[in-house]
């Protein structure tokens, strides 16, 4: 009998057994795409010696130095900028989250799409529209509008926390419009039979989405922490240093100065650390799993005319101001030849650019070849991605545990602060040892290692886009499954994978999509004559030829949009109808 | 008690959509393997260059000799800098082409150059002032830095400033325009030749000529000197009647004058500092490498590699003046190498200087 009582069942101890070794390969598979590349970066903070960038195997020096000046200057202004965009994207995104999904207003599956369109027009882009728009002599001033104070206003903290919320906004969004289509009206109806009033009831409603808001919060502020196209672009001609510029400013000289750059990045990961224990303290505290196989949908609130006219016009404000301008200057750009140029003439419209897309002015430049590649790269990476994102949120959201997870959660949240330029040269650092090439593996300058360096990138922010949902998602469901006599394959094909698609599906568009924009890790470690589009893109922006260049960013956009249409379609045809009424979905309301 | 879900995949449009992601999925695991075989092949050259004919140059050598399998890594100076920095002792590149001598000097003062590449090709004057006693590196073409390029719709030539003194004079005042060194290759040779010009530096110590080049800088910014970060944003400020003129790299006003913007020149203060594209072949490279390496070069500076270079870049980097005996520039907007006046700066005692010198420009200029 005391034997039975002490001794573990042997199907727990084959779990526990079973739970280390995934544990074990996971981390594994973690420390060789994120841990192992960005620690050899972060090293060199203090023994530049270990790499062979100077002659210190341990010292303060940098430390000091990148504390001070401008470099320092740079640390203050991302984190008050970051702090803002963070308190501003998330209280947006939850009012847009409320508008779209548990109202009337008009155009609700047009608001969802074009938050996603919002998601994949990479920053620096959303710079050059509004500089087309508002520069002398630009997109606006051929209507008759002045922009002259504007155009001024526009170059400064204004300008970039604008342009920077706008982009932090649709992750915000996302990861609470989870929290809300989880959310059944059965709480906000509990509350309303108890007597409260609207405001007393969203007061109780809206905690138990906590964990999507601070997620929400968590992700916007490490997203732009890390944030390089406005650092780059607006906060260089502002001479407003932020961060990630002055981390790139320090290894763009020649010596670069990697030390330096490691101590920004080793602050850019740790200032991502008060968001997330802020909010595994919250999650702590109790269960927010809300959706289970009784979730009921949620009723809607039917504004008056006036008042529906009202939210919509406030919506379409926004994303005119977000998505329409930076659209509207990318296109202008692509099309006028006379833009920024001093004329007294008319706007000077011609497809010239988009001819000089099919015949390059620079010989076997094109962007077909890279464009290929990009999508090929893209749909490797984005599904690797996916699988390990899965993975990774289930883990995230456990409540059981503790010291893993919250690990797990910080070291998540750190990597999406991780600039892009960080992991890399990380990957150079690492996979270039001679040590590795020549007793392990040797994937320097290869496909498969920027792969992987882009798989490193995406899985971070992927994972926070689906721990959301996921954790929506009550274990209650599986076990029943289990139960039942389903295997564990089974199980998580019937059972999971339903609910899982639809975030499966969006998570893998969404990496796809940055994959295909993404420049930082393209430029540093793509296979010699296996050039990405972003790269080519960027030879033309950096060569004076703005003009291809914009109309190559064009077409590489309409590009996005076609895949994401026939991912969609595919979607459709290949699923079950079920499966596209249940569980998270990004567009549908 | 298991609810039945239908299975996928039994309808036609279901099959079609099935094939083709399968399909889709085949090609990139083929890209996979297809790079992964790449790699096996055994060491191999590869060109790591900033060069707008480069893909053009690289193209037309494989195609001219059988069995050579050169790739490029086209990058700006900046990241391939970063790269050749980060991989250390155990280099990937076989040759780099960049504009500007600095980090060639730094390189080979790390022992990172092969020794003695110069092809035997006949060099004009200009061309062997620009090789090193050691033969680590060699000129493949020439361009100027700090060029006075202007509008000839805003401003006349024979108003234009004719010395650097000239720039700090009210008439120029908010008119003048340049890049940011630590955003711009070419802009740190340009500072660096002004303070050798400024400072009448011959040899030794720099200290005077740093102090001279400091205190002009601050007086053009006194000035109303207008910083943009690179060549595009500088002569966009010039389209857009911001500003009238810039002091930039040549190739890049040519570039302007030849395609978008006919109505722009450009000249040349007295003296302007000769930048050429410099190409150099990895010392750490295995020796089978370093030879094709060396026929590479060799190609560059032929007649036949030469030719492809003027015509890879028509509107940006082929806009340069040839380093060789009988050859001319690719467009006749580019006057005659003897019309220039151009001096050239010891890339071994500028170069060390370029950090030092570009912190303190950003502090002092930029946001000063």
């Amino acid at each position: 009998m005391a034997t039975e009582l002490t001794t573990i069942p042997p199907p727990l101890a084959n779990r526990r057994r079973r739970l280390s070794a995934s544990s074990v390969v996971l981390w594994v598979v973690l420390g060789l795409l994120i841990i192992a590349p960005v620690v050899s970066f972060l090293l060199l903070a203090t023994s530049p010696r270990l790499f062979q960038q100077g002659p210190q195997y341990f010292t303060l020096h940098y430390v000091a130095e990148a504390f001070g000046g401008s470099t320092g200057r740079g640390i203050v202004d991302s984190l008050w900028v970051s702090l803002t965009v963070s308190v501003v994207a998330v209280a947006v995104a939850t009012t847009f989250a409320w508008l779209i999904h548990r109202t009337n207003v008009y155009g609700r599956r047009v608001w969802a799409v074009l938050m996603w369109l919002l998601l994949i027009v990479p920053t620096w882009m959303m710079t050059l529209g509004w500089s087309d728009l508002l520069q002398p002599y630009g997109a606006a001033s051929f209507f008759g509008v002045n922009t002259h104070f504007i155009y001024g206003e526009f170059f400064g903290p204004l300008g970039i926390v604008l342009v920077l919320s706008t982009a932090a906004l649709p992750f915000a969004y996302f990861v609470i419009s989870a929290g809300m289509r989880g959310l059944g009206s059965e709480f906000e109806d509990a509350a309303r039979i108890h007597g409260a009033s609207r405001w007393r009831t969203w007061q109780t409603v809206l905690p138990i989405i906590a964990p999507a808001i601070l997620s929400a919060f968590a992700i916007s502020f490490a997203e732009t922490m890390s944030d390089f196209g406005v650092a780059f672009t607006l906060g260089y001609h502002a001479n407003f240093p932020m961060a990630t510029f002055t981390l790139f400013n320090a290894i763009s000289n020649f010596p670069a100065n990697f030390p330096v750059a490691a101590v920004i990045a080793i602050v850019l990961v740790l200032s991502t650390i008060p968001p997330i224990l802020l909010q595994s303290r919250v999650m702590r505290r109790r269960s927010y799993a809300v959706l289970s196989g009784r979730t009921r949908p949620a009723r809607q609130r039917e504004f008056r005319p006036l008042g529906r006219v009202g939210a919509t016009a406030g919506i379409s404000a926004v994303f005119l101001i977000a998505l329409g301008v930076p659209i509207f200057g990318a296109v202008a750009g692509s099309f006028v030849t006379n833009l920024g140029i001093y004329s007294s003439g008319p706007v000077q419209l011609s497809t010239t650019f988009y001819q000089q897309v099919l015949h390059p002015s620079i010989a076997d430049k094109s962007l077909a070849a890279p464009l290929v590649l990009s999508n090929q790269l893209g749909l490797v990476v984005a599904s690797v991605t996916g699988l390990l994102a899965i993975v990774l949120a289930r883990r995230l959201i456990t409540n059981v545990g503790g010291w893993s997870q919250r690990i797990t959660d910080v070291f998540l949240l750190g990597s999406v602060a991780v600039p892009g330029v960080v992991l890399g040269v990380g990957y150079i650092f690492f996979y270039n040892l001679s040590f590795i090439t020549g007793h392990i593996v040797d994937l320097y300058k290869t496909l498969p290692l920027l792969m992987l360096a882009l798989v490193a990138n995406s899985l971070p922010g992927q994972t926070r886009f689906m721990a959301g949902p996921v954790g929506q998602i009550q274990p209650s469901l599986a076990e029943a499954s289990r139960v039942h006599g389903a295997s564990r394959w089974r199980t998580w094909r019937t059972t999971s994978l339903p609910l899982f698609s639809r975030v499966l599906l969006w998570g893998w568009l969404l990496t796809f999509t940055k994959t295909i924009a993404e420049l930082a890790i393209a430029q540093i470690l793509y296979p010699p004559s296996q050039e990405p589009a972003s790269v080519t893109i960027q030879a033309y922006l950096a060569n004076f030829q703005l003009g291809t260049g914009t109309a190559m960013t064009v077409l590489t956009l309409l590009e996005m949009l076609v895949v994401i249409v026939v991912a969609l379609g595919l979607y459709r045809l290949l699923t079950p109808k079920g499966w596209r009424r249940i569980g998270w979905s990004g567009v549908k309301s | 008690m298991h609810m039945p879900i239908k299975k996928p995949g039994s309808h036609p449009a279901r099959f079609a959509a099935v094939a083709i992601a399968v399909t889709a999925a085949s090609l990139s695991l083929s890209v996979m393997g297809a790079s992964a075989s790449a790699k096996s092949a055994g060491p191999t050259l590869v060109v790591y260059s900033a060069q707008g004919y480069d893909s053009a140059t690289v193209k037309a050598f494989n195609a001219t000799h059988p069995g050579f399998n050169v790739t490029l890594n086209d990058n700006s100076t900046g990241p391939l800098l970063q790269q050749i920095q980060a991989e250390g002792n155990h280099p990937t590149w076989g040759v780099l082409w960049v504009d500007g001598a600095q980090a060639f000097a730094q390189l080979d003062r790390e022992g990172l150059l092969a020794k003695h590449i110069v092809p035997k090709v006949s060099f004009d004057t200009v061309g062997r002032a620009n090789i090193p006693a050691d033969g680590s590196y060699v000129p493949t073409g020439l361009t100027a830095t700090g060029a006075l390029v202007y509008d000839s719709s805003q401003i006349k030539a024979s108003q234009l400033p004719k010395t650097w003194a000239d720039l700090l004079k009210p008439q120029f005042r908010g008119m003048v325009g340049m890049n940011d060194p630590s955003q711009s290759g070419p802009t740190y040779p340009l500072i660096a030749g002004v303070m050798s010009y400024l400072g009448h530096y011959r040899s030794g110590s720099t200290t005077a000529a740093v102090k001279a080049g400091e205190a002009y800088f601050t007086k053009l910014k006194a000035n109303g000197l207008v910083i943009n970060a690179t060549n595009g944003p500088t002569l966009g400020a010039i389209a857009a009647h911001t500003i009238k003129m810039a002091i930039i790299q040549s190739s890049a006003g040519y570039g302007a004058e030849v395609s978008t913007s006919p109505t722009f020149r450009v000249a040349y203060l007295n003296p302007v500092t000769a930048l050429p594209g410099v190409i150099g072949i990895d010392g750490k490279m295995p020796k089978v490498v370093q030879g094709e390496a060396q026929k590479f070069v060799d190609y560059v500076l032929s007649p036949r590699g030469q030719h492809v270079m003027q015509i890879g870049d028509p509107q940006g980097d082929s806009l340069f003046w040839p380093v060789l005996n009988g050859e001319k520039p690719a467009n006749k907007a580019i006057p005659p190498l003897t019309s220039v006046p151009m001096q050239t700066t010891n890339p071994a005692v500028w170069g060390p200087l370029e950090s030092r010198i570009n912190t303190w420009f950003s502090a002092n200029i930029n946001n000063g």
